[in-house]
């Protein structure tokens, strides 16, 4: 009997134990002061307000926006008649394309970034070869792999199309007569090469500079439209609510406790957040982060040579066709430069990563869970310096992070 | 005791000099200098390493390759004067029958040379980093050729390396390392740090401990003190947050608070732990006037310990003043 009692009360101790353990073991801590103000630093809610852009007149015209979401779906900007801006940037996939490098007219040189967010960023493109969203705008434009065009022509399709040309003369000034062949040569092909250059320097500078103030202000009105893309909140910004309200049943509902520690290591012991910080995940600054060069090609230099393209594109922040009397480019005229840039390109945003992939700026990774066996691994650059240092994570806790990042994955769409 | 450690510590000396000289005569242009494989290009040098990236990542390698795959070629500059000379880089197969004894005098010879190439990049002026990728389409005996010239004086400098791709020896790599081993374990034992470092643990540990509490210690200040200046700083927009580009005021005063006028200011700065500088150029863009200078262009790209580092140039010479940012 007494043996009995033993055995009984030896067993409820025993499962007391154990519900215990494992209760302890899946609820995760709660955050101290310090974790909360950097969760609420990334969630949506810390989105600054979108700062003016003073190179672009017309950046927060809606009737701009209008124009120039019509010219972002338009394929006959183009050489082929056959590609528009939306066929990389897809809307349905958040603005890229699900390949690892664009496939336009021919094959880009990099992965199709998102645009949602690029707004707030100083530099656009891996390598930060612009720094506005209209000087960047204009550049697919005439890339022969991409729309594979030129200037004139772009400028003589808003020209001889009726509505085009009435809302261009309602947000800029009346369209130049390009009519002459002579003076403004009929040409389709991209800008690109000796055949190019022989047109364009056959042009007198000032019917050149006609030209080129009639494309920036296209430029300017498809940036109009683009920012305008904004991103929308994910079930992670609805977590870092629930927290700061101290709402656990709607933490509860956000964020399973294996998120929850994934984002755990995202602001502490994968140090994520060195580079993927603030509420759109991205310092839009250039970091070496050592991936392997894509299949038959070079290293790619980013960021190196990317600063030097910047520097001297006349369509940048200080040259001719900014619209900022004051020009104002502070990011423009304290850039850093040298060779701790070699190799480095821009770190991008991470919402809705899960379903912007190949990854990395030749889309060299096709899964989440390779870019993080990557970071775990941190491996030594091939050109250049690997910033990040391996992370020695165990399989469970890269799980972890990877269910983290499909929390900030958004509706399509912009808000 | 010491007959032993005489008898190993010589062995270990000849095994490595044998290495090294053949290093140094059978690789032409490319020796191993401490852990860095360099290419010398004449007094050109150059850190020189090669990936296989299909075929083995991110592993680097010398020279001999191990299989018949792409092959990144990468050269990264020691000496500044490459930056603006251009570089041209060939790859042969090896038709002087020398092997790894070919030097630059067997390649001149050569009577066919453009038959033998099976790589040639012409030159170019890489400013930043010299890279070429190749596929190679079959095994055997190759040698590298890199010239560079001088723009002034037209005078070429050349590099010769020959190598092997698809070798099946594992050559002398695991004897150079084990020598490499055996040479600083002789010398932990000799010198007794290997006795001191068991014995001495507990108490590095402690100080490990401590110096991290320091780092980790928040920085609230706004001013430094060096060298008998003090230099303090505002930010008119706010205090400094990520991600966005803001201007600060320097105010710098000796220590007995006189404002220090007409001072030359250089600032740098960066994450001493992270390795890294700042992400811009900032510079001082106007004196405002009783030891007040406008620093311009100032951007933190991450949250963390930041140490900005002042340099005020003055007649009477300059200081460096760093002042601690925990953002």
């Amino acid at each position: 009997m007494r043996s009995t009692l033993v055995l009984v009360v030896a067993l409820a101790a025993a499962t007391a134990f154990t519900a215990w353990w494992l209760l302890r073991s899946t609820e995760p801590p709660a955050w101290n002061d310090a974790e909360i103000v950097v969760l609420q630093s990334l969630a949506l809610e810390s989105l600054p307000l979108l700062p003016p852009d003073p190179s672009n007149a017309v950046a927060d015209e809606p009737l701009a926006a209008d124009f120039g979401a019509e010219l972002f779906f338009d394929a006959r900007l183009s050489g082929n008649g056959g590609i528009s801006c939306a066929t990389c940037h897809q809307p349905v996939r958040h603005f890229t394309d699900g390949l690892p490098k664009g496939q336009a007219i021919g094959t880009s040189k990099r992965n199709t970034p998102s645009i949602i967010g690029t707004a707030y960023s100083p530099w656009l493109y891996w390598d930060g070869r612009r720094d506005s969203q209209w000087s960047q705008a204009l550049s697919p434009l005439e890339d022969p792999n991409e729309q594979g065009t030129n200037r004139i022509h772009i400028v003589r399709i808003v020209a001889r199309n009726p509505s085009y040309r009435s809302q261009y003369e309602a947000l800029f000034e009346p369209l130049p007569d390009i009519a002459d062949k002579a003076r403004f040569p009929d040409v389709r092909e991209a800008a690109h090469g000796p055949d190019w250059e022989a047109v364009w320097s056959s042009m007198t500078p000032d019917d050149r500079a006609v030209i080129n103030r009639a494309f920036a202000n296209i430029g300017k009105a498809i940036a109009a439209f683009e920012r305008t893309l904004m991103p929308r909140a994910s079930r992670f910004d609805h977590y870092v609510d629930a927290v700061i309200n101290g709402d656990l049943q709607a933490q509860e509902t956000a964020l399973t406790d294996e998120e929850i520690r994934g984002l755990r290591l995202f602001i502490g012991e994968a140090s994520c957040t060195q580079c993927h910080n603030g509420p759109l995940f991205t310092n839009n600054e250039f970091h070496n982060t050592g991936v392997l060069s894509a299949e038959g090609e070079l290293p790619d230099k980013g960021r190196v040579v990317g600063v030097r393209e910047v520097l001297e594109n006349p369509f940048n922040c200080l040259g001719d066709f900014s619209d900022d009397p004051e020009r104002f480019c502070p990011e423009l005229e304290f850039v850093r430069t040298g060779t701790s840039l070699i190799g480095t390109v821009r770190t991008p945003s991470l919402r809705n990563v899960e379903h912007t992939a190949p990854y990395m700026h030749k889309g060299q990774l096709a899964t989440l869970a390779e870019a993080l066996a990557h970071y775990n691994r941190a491996p030594d650059a091939m050109i250049g310096h690997n910033e990040a240092k391996p992370l020695n994570l165990n399989g469970r806790q890269l799980r972890q992070l990877e269910a983290f990042l499909r929390t900030l994955s958004s509706p399509i769409g912009s808000e | 005791m010491t007959t032993e450690w005489t008898t190993i510590r010589l062995i270990v000396f000849l095994t490595l000099s044998v290495l090294f000289a053949q290093n140094a005569t059978a690789h032409g242009g490319v020796v191993q200098e401490d852990d860095l494989c360099v290419i010398k290009v004449s007094y050109l040098r150059a850190h020189f390493k090669v990936y296989q990236p299909r075929a083995s990542g991110h592993e680097q390698f010398c020279e001999d390759l191990p299989v018949a795959s792409e092959s990144v070629f990468v050269m990264e500059y020691l000496h500044d004067a490459l930056v603006t000379m251009p570089i041209d880089f060939r790859i042969i197969r090896d038709v002087t029958g020398k092997g790894r004894f070919a030097r630059l005098e067997d390649v001149e010879q050569i009577e066919d040379l453009d038959g033998a190439t099976v790589f040639y990049q012409p030159a170019t002026t890489e400013p930043d980093v010299f890279t070429v990728v190749h596929e190679f389409g079959e095994e055997g005996d190759f040698i590298g050729i890199v010239s560079a010239m001088q723009p002034d004086t037209r005078k070429i400098y050349a590099a010769v390396f020959p190598f092997e791709v698809g070798f099946t020896g594992v050559g002398y790599w695991p004897f150079f390392i084990g020598a490499l081993v055996l040479l600083q374990l002789q010398y932990l034992l000799m010198s007794g740090r290997l006795k001191r470092w068991f014995g001495g643990r507990g108490s590095t540990g402690v100080a490990g401990l401590c110096l991290c509490l320091l780092l980790l210690v928040p920085t609230g200040e706004t001013y430094a003190d060096a060298g008998g200046l003090r230099v303090t700083y505002s930010t008119p927009a706010g205090p400094p947050t990520v991600n966005r580009i803001h201007s600060w005021v320097l105010h710098v005063e000796s220590a007995e608070g006189v404002p220090i006028e007409n001072a030359e200011i250089i600032v740098r700065g960066g994450m001493p732990e992270h390795d890294h500088g700042l992400p811009t150029h900032p510079r001082v863009t106007e004196e405002l006037g009783g030891g007040d200078y406008r620093l311009d262009g100032m951007r933190f790209h991450m949250r963390g310990y930041w140490e900005i580092e002042v340099t005020v140039v003055t007649e009477e010479g300059s200081t460096v003043v760093v002042i601690p940012l925990q953002l």
